[in-house]
């Protein structure tokens, strides 16, 4: 499971937050921070396109990709669960993605 | 049903734009025939199919279903794929993932054939009628004994059942004359059937027996298309 | 006044007009110079170019002058030439080490063997330069320029980079163009057409007709001021208002006038048709519904783009009608290219079937169609052989005036990626920091190209870019400030083999490292797009001979290294890489596979990418070929795919048959041509460099007939 980030990102750091993502096993690929390795992850998802409108993006084992925040969140939860890793509760949802911040640039 | 053998699957081509009129398709090539038509091109699955390897059925299936979103359709080739037993059981796994059915015969085994319609096991088939039914013509062209009487059940199976289908002949200087291309297309009931002609073409016939003909010019081709048209 | 001293008593007789200065020896002696002139000798000439030309002093100069003088008195010779005196000024200078002055004083220009040589044997560098005294005196200019580029234009490391094969530097005979362009139809329409140095000016057209004689004359003016491709914006839409009083068959008329005007090999530039590229567009695009269409007389008509929907289709279809038929001989066209856009609202347009089938069917019996695959919101204007300028926010704003939809890439500079990995060793450190340097000398590049032509630019409409900064709409019709600097890649499948020891399409470990190089390519355009204020694109570079100069010069300088990867016939020469980021052509791989594998690569190349499907022989069934377009556009990342059939032309009785063939198979004959897809046009293979013909011969032709 790979969950594509970058770094202003309200949402993304939200999640980083909430969850213990090493412990579930979940990769975390920071975009836009000169890392071919993560872009590279991206493309080979074939995601830029889609990671250039709104980002975080979750991708599952299966390779299929989460958009929606609400099923991102609950996906990592699903997940926190099945690792016996505890997730903190989050108050209410962050603001301040909508003007395109959390992008890939 | 008797537990058969799945017929050894010897090639696999995942995309094929030419093999059925309309559709995307994969082809699955069975080894092994009965007839030795002297320009076909597909010589290895006829002459030697123990020497080429065998594609595990899972295999298929995998690489299939990687594409199910992509095909219309799986064409099951060869070689002669009537000739094998496992050929019902092979369709009928295919049929269980929902892929549509295109059959290449060379239409010598009426009672297989028969069944798969009966068992609706077929979307399409192509039956190639190698000239004019005539003895000793069909057999130069087929390279062999033949069973005409079991030609033309198959030919009457296809024309009078519902399913789609097509008879098709390659066509060579050698093998063919204009007067056999025309009783050949009066063998059939053209509101019922699809004709196709194909013209010989050395350079992809593999088969040395044949290397050194040509086929028709492409305006004699042309001429011949439409005089069965 | 000064006195006249002969030399000796032999040479005073053989004096003729003299000019004589105080310290000069009297040399009797001709001088042919370049003026077409012959004068006698004036050692004044060599200070005087000295001092214009360099930056030597007065002193140096004199002394320089005098050494010749002297060196000449001690030969015997009669008549000298103005080039002879100044290769030997020349030499001097390299003896007292002012290497800057000579390379300020050197002369450009070709042996006379070269011109001779050239003059004779047809130079298949471009495949689309014909052979003729146009020709050749495009070659000799362009042999010109280059010089020039190599010596003044770019400064010695980018020079040397380009000479020895680090870097290719694309068009160096063009470096006083931009490299291609795309524009709208609606600036000509609005403007009509007043070319600078025209010697008569038209109004805006009033019917179609004119209208095309209007952009095929624009073209051409075009062509003549960039080096590349001239692309054209949603072409049918803008002929939309013209076309409302013609009947069909009229509609069918235009199409064919325009596919004939932009296909015959013309007497333009070089002798070269003109590279064009047409967009077409089956619905109305978003952003031109609702545009005020501009029609006959260059007025508004009151209707909105949206109107004209019919209009436009009419058109497309005609114009695919054409390219079904093909030429009087049944050949393909090789221009204009058609490139159709395949996006969402394509599919929520009434007809889109029946007109995917129509293409479709062009794509199989003659390979024309282009399909660009336009997902989400981009909108793009493709030209070149897969260069494509994604319109962005602003640009989205100028479509309310089409004709301010101008865009350009200055130039383009493709990186030797094999060569990388020869000197990497298998370190990955290694190897992307010498793809940083590189393409950070390929930007350094792409700056001194910019100076250059900012400089001809600032000369304004009396300078030598005249028609580029002529300014109708009250801005420089080469926006210069929009431009961008294209960075390609040669190769990439090499440089995995080397530094991995397999193939692009062996593992998916492979792809993924070839991903990796890729986006770092991306990432370091972007860092340095932002410090230096240039827009770097990554784009697949066409390579059609770039692929070819690199392999051939990797064999001379890396050996070893070279020929375990180097592909193609190295008896005949006929070597190549692969070209940018394509799989290797012979890989045996489904047509899916190609599509959806190297189109992962795509969304990372901004300037656009296109897959190759090879066809061969086999005439494919249109709705094959149509379900096939529909899921690349649904299923993989793919920005743009070309089904690529091939012809034999016989030069003997005339006719065209389907597949490579030596001989004709309608008369036998031997004298044939064969006609495929190059980079990314048509053209005979009679024209292809030997790295083409090596790749050509490699194209599928490896494929197990029963297995891929």
């Amino acid at each position: 499971m790979t969950l594509f980030t970058t770094d202003d990102c309200v949402l993304c750091a939200q999640l980083k937050k909430q969850f213990d993502l090493a412990a579930m096993e979940v990769q975390v690929e920071v975009l836009g921070n000169n890392d071919a390795g993560a872009l590279a992850h991206l493309a080979w998802h074939g995601l830029v396109e889609k990671a250039r409108k709104a980002l975080p993006i979750l991708v599952l084992d299966d390779s299929s990709a989460l958009h929606e925040f609400a099923h991102i969140e609950s996906q990592l939860l699903d997940r926190a669960a099945r690792c016996g890793v505890a997730a903190k509760r989050h108050g209410k949802p962050a603001a301040g993605c909508e003007a395109g911040s959390c992008t890939l640039q | 049903m008797v537990n058969v053998d799945l017929p050894p699957i010897k090639g696999f081509l995942e995309t094929s734009f030419i093999d059925w009129p309309g559709k995307l398709c994969a082809i699955l090539f069975v080894g092994g025939c009965n007839f030795r038509c002297p320009f076909c091109h597909n010589h290895p699955l006829v002459l030697a199919p123990e020497g080429m390897e065998t594609i595990p059925f899972a295999e298929i299936m995998g690489r299939l279903a990687a594409r199910k979103n992509w095909l219309a359709g799986v064409c099951i080739s060869g070689g002669e794929p009537t000739l094998s037993p496992g050929l019902p059981a092979l369709i009928v796994r295919l049929k269980a993932e929902g892929w549509a059915i295109k059959l290449d015969t060379n239409g010598s085994r009426p009672e297989v054939l028969a069944q798969l319609l009966a068992d609706n096991l077929l979307d399409m088939v192509a039956m190639d009628v190698k000239t004019v039914l005539v003895q000793d013509k069909y057999e130069r062209c087929a390279g062999g004994p033949v069973d005409l009487g079991a030609i033309q059940k198959s030919i009457d199976l296809l024309s009078y059942s519902n399913i789609s289908h097509e008879f098709r002949m390659t066509i060579a200087p050698g093998l063919h004359t204009e007067e056999d291309i025309i009783a050949w297309n009066q063998q059939f009931d053209r509101s019922r059937s699809r004709l196709t002609l194909q013209n010989f073409n050395p350079r992809t016939t593999l088969d040395v027996r044949f290397e050194k003909e040509q086929g028709f010019a492409p305006e004699i081709f042309s001429r011949l298309v439409g005089r069965i048209a | 006044m000064g006195v006249v001293m002969p030399l000796n008593a032999e040479t005073a007789q053989a004096r003729t007009q003299r000019v004589v200065n105080e310290d000069s020896t009297d040399i009797a002696l001709f001088v042919r110079s370049s003026q077409d002139d012959m004068t006698g000798w004036n050692r004044q000439r060599i200070v005087d170019a000295l001092l214009r030309e360099t930056f030597i002093d007065r002193g140096t100069a004199e002394k320089i002058s005098r050494d010749i003088e002297v060196t000449i008195q001690a030969g015997k010779v009669k008549t000298i030439t103005g080039p002879l005196i100044r290769e030997m000024v020349n030499a001097k200078l390299l003896e007292m080490g002012l290497e800057e002055a000579r390379r300020m004083h050197t002369r450009l220009g070709v042996p006379l063997y070269d011109v001779d040589q050239l003059l004779v044997q047809h130079n298949k560098e471009n495949a689309n330069v014909p052979h003729g005294p146009e020709a050749t005196n495009l070659t000799l200019a362009e042999g010109i320029k280059k010089e020039y580029a190599l010596l003044h234009v770019f400064t010695p490391d980018v020079a040397d980079a380009h000479l020895s094969g680090d870097l290719h530097l694309h068009d160096l005979g063009f470096i006083d163009r931009p490299y291609c362009s795309g524009q709208s139809l609606e600036y000509i329409k609005k403007f009509g057409l007043n070319l600078p140095h025209a010697l008569s000016m038209a109004k805006p057209a009033k019917h179609a007709e004119v209208l095309l004689a209007h952009m095929v004359k624009f073209a051409a003016s075009l062509q003549s001021h960039f080096a590349g491709a001239i692309g054209w914006d949603a072409i049918n839409l803008f002929y939309a208002p013209y076309l409302e009083e013609l009947s069909d068959d009229g509609v069918k008329q235009l199409a064919q006038m325009m596919i004939y005007e932009f296909s015959q090999q013309a007497v333009a530039r070089g002798g070269q048709a003109i590279f064009s590229d047409v967009n077409i567009y089956w619905e109305v695009p978003k952003h031109f519904v609702d545009v005020p269409a501009i029609g006959p007389g260059g007025v508004y008509t009151g209707k909105t783009y949206g109107e004209y929907e019919k209009q436009a289709q009419r058109f497309a279809w005609a114009l695919f009608e054409v390219y079904k038929e093909g030429d009087a001989a049944g050949r393909p066209f090789f221009f204009p290219k058609p490139l159709v856009h395949i996006t969402e609202k394509f599919f929520k347009t009434d007809g889109h079937l029946d007109f995917l089938h129509h293409i479709c069917e062009v794509a199989s019996v003659k390979g024309n169609t282009y399909f660009v695959f336009d997902r989400g919101d981009t909108a793009k204007i493709s030209e070149c052989c897969r260069l494509s300028f994604k319109l962005e926010a602003s640009d989205l704003e100028d479509a309310k005036q089409p004709w301010k939809m101008r865009y350009s890439a200055l130039q383009n500079v493709t990186i030797n990626l094999p060569r990388l990995a020869f000197k990497a060793k298998g370190e990955d450190t290694v190897l992307f920091q010498l793809l940083t340097e590189k393409i950070q000398l390929a930007a350094k590049a792409h700056e001194q190209k910019k100076k250059f032509i900012e400089r001809l630019m600032s000369l304004g409409k009396g300078g030598p870019l005249s028609l580029l900064a002529m300014d109708l709409d009250g801005e420089p019709y080469l926006k210069l400030h929009k431009c961008s600097f294209l960075i390609g890649m040669v190769g990439l499948n090499e440089l995995i083999r080397v530094h991995l020891g397999e193939e692009l399409h062996d593992s998916d470990a492979s792809i993924k490292f070839g991903l990796k190089v890729i986006a770092h390519m991306n990432i370091v355009c972007n860092k340095l797009a932002e410090s230096m204020g240039m827009k770097f694109v990554l784009e697949q570079t066409p390579a059609e001979s770039t692929s070819f100069r690199f392999a051939k010069l990797d064999l001379a300088h890396f050996t070893d290294e070279a020929e375990k990867v180097v592909q193609g016939n190295r008896e005949k020469g006929e070597v190549y890489y692969s070209n940018s980021t394509l799989f290797n052509v012979g890989a045996n791989m489904s047509p899916i596979a190609r599509v959806e594998k190297e189109g992962l690569f795509h969304p990372l190349i901004e300037a656009g990418s296109i897959t190759h499907v090879w066809l061969g022989e086999a005439k494919p069934d249109k709705e094959a070929l149509a379900e096939f377009v529909i899921n690349v556009f649904k299923y993989t990342q793919n920005d743009q795919i070309a089904f690529s059939p091939e012809f034999t032309a016989c030069l003997a009785c005339g006719k065209t048959s389907r597949g490579l063939s030596e001989t004709c198979p309608y008369c036998a004959s031997k004298d044939v041509d064969g006609i495929t897809r190059i980079t990314g046009y048509f053209t005979k293979i009679s024209s292809w460099n030997k790295g083409k013909l090596g790749e050509l011969h490699d194209r599928y032709r490896n494929v197990d007939r029963f297995n891929n």
